[in-house]
Formats: C-alpha cells, sequence, structure tokens
C-alpha cells in the first residue's frame, strides 16, 4: 500500500463504530480456576514425559557403557589371564516413609504402606487418605500419574468425609499432591514437602520402599 | 478446627498478574526464567497470559470448551517450544502464533462437526427474548463476528481487541503487512454493514 491508501486506510478503521465494536469485546473472560490448574497439570504431564525420555535415553547409554566395559572387562581377563571375583551390586535400601494414620482433624492425611514380600522392584501397594469432608471430587496427581488428574481419583467415606485411593507405585522417591475438586492443589501436610515440587504447586514426597 | 483447604499455596489464591500489571523488564526476566526450565516462571507466564489468551480463544471459536482447550494445547506447545524462541523476538506475536493456530484446528474441528450435525439433529436456536439492547447489542456483534472469514476475524481480533501493530501480526500470522491491511479493512467494512442493519444502532 502507498502512503497515501496507509492513511486512508487508519482512518477508515478508526471510526466509532469499529471502536463500539471493540470496546464490546475487550473485557477479558471470567477465567475457570479448573481449567487454568487444568493447563499447569497438562504442563506437568508433558514436563514428566521429557523426563522420563531423558531417563530412557540415559538408561541406554549406561546399558551401552556397561556392554562395552564388560567387553573390555572380558578382554583383559582373557589376554591377563587371570579369574577375578565378580563384584555383587546390592541396591541402596530407601528408606519408607509411612506418616501416621489420619487424626481426624480436618485436612489430615495420612500415608499408609503395606510391603510387598518378593522382588525389591515389584509394584508396592501404597494407600493415600486425605480428609476434606466438603470437596466434591478429589484426586492424587503425582509423577507416578504423569501429572493426571484422570488417572488416581479417590474414593470418599461419606461417613468420615475421608478420601483414599489405593496404588501400585514402583519403589523410590516419588512427588505427588492433591486436587480438590480439579481446581485447589494442595500438598499432603503430614509428609515432606517437595523442594522441586511442579509449576508453584506444593508437592510432598513419597518414599515407597523395597522388601 | 482448621478448614480442610488451609494449605493451598499462595500462586493458587493470589489474583492473576496481568500482562500490563508486570513492566517489560520484568517480563523479559519471567521469559528469560522460563526459557531457562525454572516451573515457578513458566507458571507466571500462565497467569500472565492466560486471559488474553482465552479471550482471542472464544472470540474464533463457538464453544468455551473448544476455547479451554485451544489455549491448554496453546501452553502445552510453547512449553515445549521455549527452547528454541529467541529472547531478542517479541514473546506475544510468538504466543499468538501458536494460538492461532490452536485455534485454526480446533474451528475445523469445529466445521466438521457442524457439518455432522446438519445432517442429523437440528439444534433448537434460543428463543428467550431479548430485554437487555447492552446484551442485545453484544451478541449482534458476536454474530456478525462469526460471519466474518477466519482469517478476517483473526486479523481483526489481533488489530483493534489485542492492540497489535501489523509487523506483530506479520510474526503472528505469517501474512504480509499489506495483505493484513486488506483483511482488518475487510472486516471493519463487513461489520459496520452487517452491524448498521440492527435496529437501536
Amino acid at each position: 500500500m502507498s502512503d497515501e491508501q496507509d492513511e486512508m486506510h487508519e482512518m477508515h478503521e478508526m471510526d466509532e463504530m469499529i471502536e463500539s465494536i471493540a470496546a464490546r469485546l475487550r473485557p477479558l473472560p471470567r477465567v475457570d480456576s479448573a481449567a487454568k490448574a487444568r493447563v499447569l497439570v497438562a504442563v506437568a504431564a508433558e514436563r514428566e514425559r521429557d523426563r522420563e525420555r531423558l531417563a530412557r535415553r540415559s538408561r541406554v547409554v549406561r546399558w551401552a557403557g556397561v556392554g562395552v566395559l564388560a567387553a573390555a572387562m572380558a578382554f583383559s581377563a582373557f589376554v591377563l589371564g587371570r579369574d577375578r571375583g565378580a563384584a555383587t551390586v546390592t541396591p541402596t535400601a530407601v528408606q519408607t516413609a509411612a506418616a501416621p494414620a489420619a487424626d481426624g482433624r480436618p485436612g489430615a492425611t495420612s500415608v499408609t504402606l503395606a510391603r510387598d514380600v518378593d522382588g525389591s522392584s515389584a509394584l508396592q501397594p501404597v494407600q493415600l487418605v486425605f480428609r476434606a469432608p466438603a470437596a466434591k471430587r478429589v484426586s492424587v496427581v503425582g509423577d507416578f500419574t504423569g501429572w493426571d488428574p484422570t488417572k488416581a481419583v479417590m474414593s470418599r467415606d461419606s461417613g468420615s468425609g475421608l478420601w483414599s485411593v489405593s496404588l501400585a507405585l514402583p519403589p523410590g522417591r516419588h512427588v505427588y499432591a492433591f486436587l480438590v475438586d480439579d481446581s485447589v492443589w494442595v500438598r499432603d501436610p503430614r509428609a515432606v514437602a517437595a523442594p522441586d515440587a511442579d509449576f508453584g504447586r506444593p508437592g510432598s514426597v513419597l518414599l515407597v520402599g523395597r522388601p | 478446627m482448621t478448614p480442610p483447604l488451609r494449605l493451598v499455596s499462595q500462586s493458587a489464591v493470589s489474583p492473576s498478574p496481568s500482562t500490563e500489571a508486570i513492566g517489560a523488564e520484568s517480563r523479559s526476566l519471567i521469559i528469560h526464567a522460563a526459557r531457562g526450565g525454572d516451573v515457578r516462571a513458566f507458571a507466571t507466564l500462565v497467569d500472565m497470559y492466560y486471559a488474553r489468551c482465552l479471550r482471542f480463544a472464544l472470540h474464533m471459536l463457538s464453544s468455551r470448551a473448544d476455547a479451554e482447550e485451544a489455549v491448554q494445547d496453546t501452553f502445552v506447545r510453547v512449553y515445549r517450544a521455549l527452547p528454541t524462541y529467541r529472547e531478542q523476538d517479541s514473546f506475544e506475536p510468538w504466543l499468538f502464533r501458536i494460538l492461532g493456530n490452536r485455534c485454526r484446528t480446533a474451528g475445523a474441528k469445529e466445521r466438521r462437526h457442524a457439518e455432522f450435525i446438519e445432517y442429523g439433529e437440528v439444534p433448537e436456536r434460543s428463543t428467550v427474548a431479548r430485554h437487555d439492547s447492552a446484551i442485545a447489542w453484544r451478541e449482534e456483534i458476536d454474530l456478525a463476528l462469526r460471519s466474518l472469514p477466519e482469517e478476517q476475524r483473526e486479523a481483526f481480533l489481533m488489530r483493534h481487541v489485542e492492540g497489535m501493530s501489523y509487523d506483530d501480526m506479520s510474526v503472528a500470522t505469517g501474512a504480509g503487512l499489506s495483505a493484513l491491511k486488506m483483511r482488518v479493512k475487510r472486516a471493519c467494512d463487513a461489520l459496520r454493514l452487517r452491524l448498521t442493519e440492527v435496529d437501536g444502532v
């Protein structure tokens, strides 16, 4: 467009009716806090997938490294004719944090952990309990659900106002929180706060032990 | 007795900072931190831009659920793409480019669904009497806006509602300046023509 056309264009744009239309469209809409919370949950899930991808890649690299090392050791043993005893690697035991049972105070939560009897890598049964008599829906979000609020929805006991869910988790450290009514993110007050909680939302640490 | 939700984080209850309330320098620092992987900074970015993104998506799409989904997809894609974002570029046109793409994808899905409904059960139009002239005028504006071709609607909203410059619009849409000016002009002409026919204007 030429300068003259530009000028006419600007004048054409700025009339009263267009300004009146735009003024009606400009107010910001009401924001549903649950929808906004879902954005952060979706981004946290994406972040978790990134971590998993990185961990997978790192495992592949580590195993590749172990393969090269094993080949080198076998070659050395063959060349030197030495017979060496194999070192046994024992997995480091992870201390289980079992919070006390719910004591009846509103908001009190508990984590009870029943240990499995076989296999150090087997999934361990974990029960999470959360007290929220006024809530309509509570779910657990954590790295073990990919921060998806639909994967660990808690059941309500109508008499006590307690919400609970039973999960099977792999041994190790997990970060989790409760999502109340799809909008309010609450950390477990009876567990250790996670310093690396996702997206500025509070989180707690759950250590699942090996038998 | 302590209420059950006493442990809600500050960020969950504090009012959202708007883009106007945060200065350009602070905004740059927040974007820089988010780009470096600071999750709290990313949550602040969501707080800053969610309402504006939702406003744009609500005007581009016909259902609130679709608009919220488009905004959610936008932030997930922003998160994925932040490492490739060049900080010397303006953030808002970059964000609106992703948002515009998500709205176009969702709009195409809505149109396919509408075609399906047309051959099935036709939903009834609202027959509620329009007593409030302000509401009626707002509804007429919405109808007029929806009658515009998608590209014109997008250009009109970016220019007159989001207040973007033509240069930023060019980054956001990938279209040239002349094409964008033409789209805005045609959108204005069509809105003017349609709305002058409405009573009370």
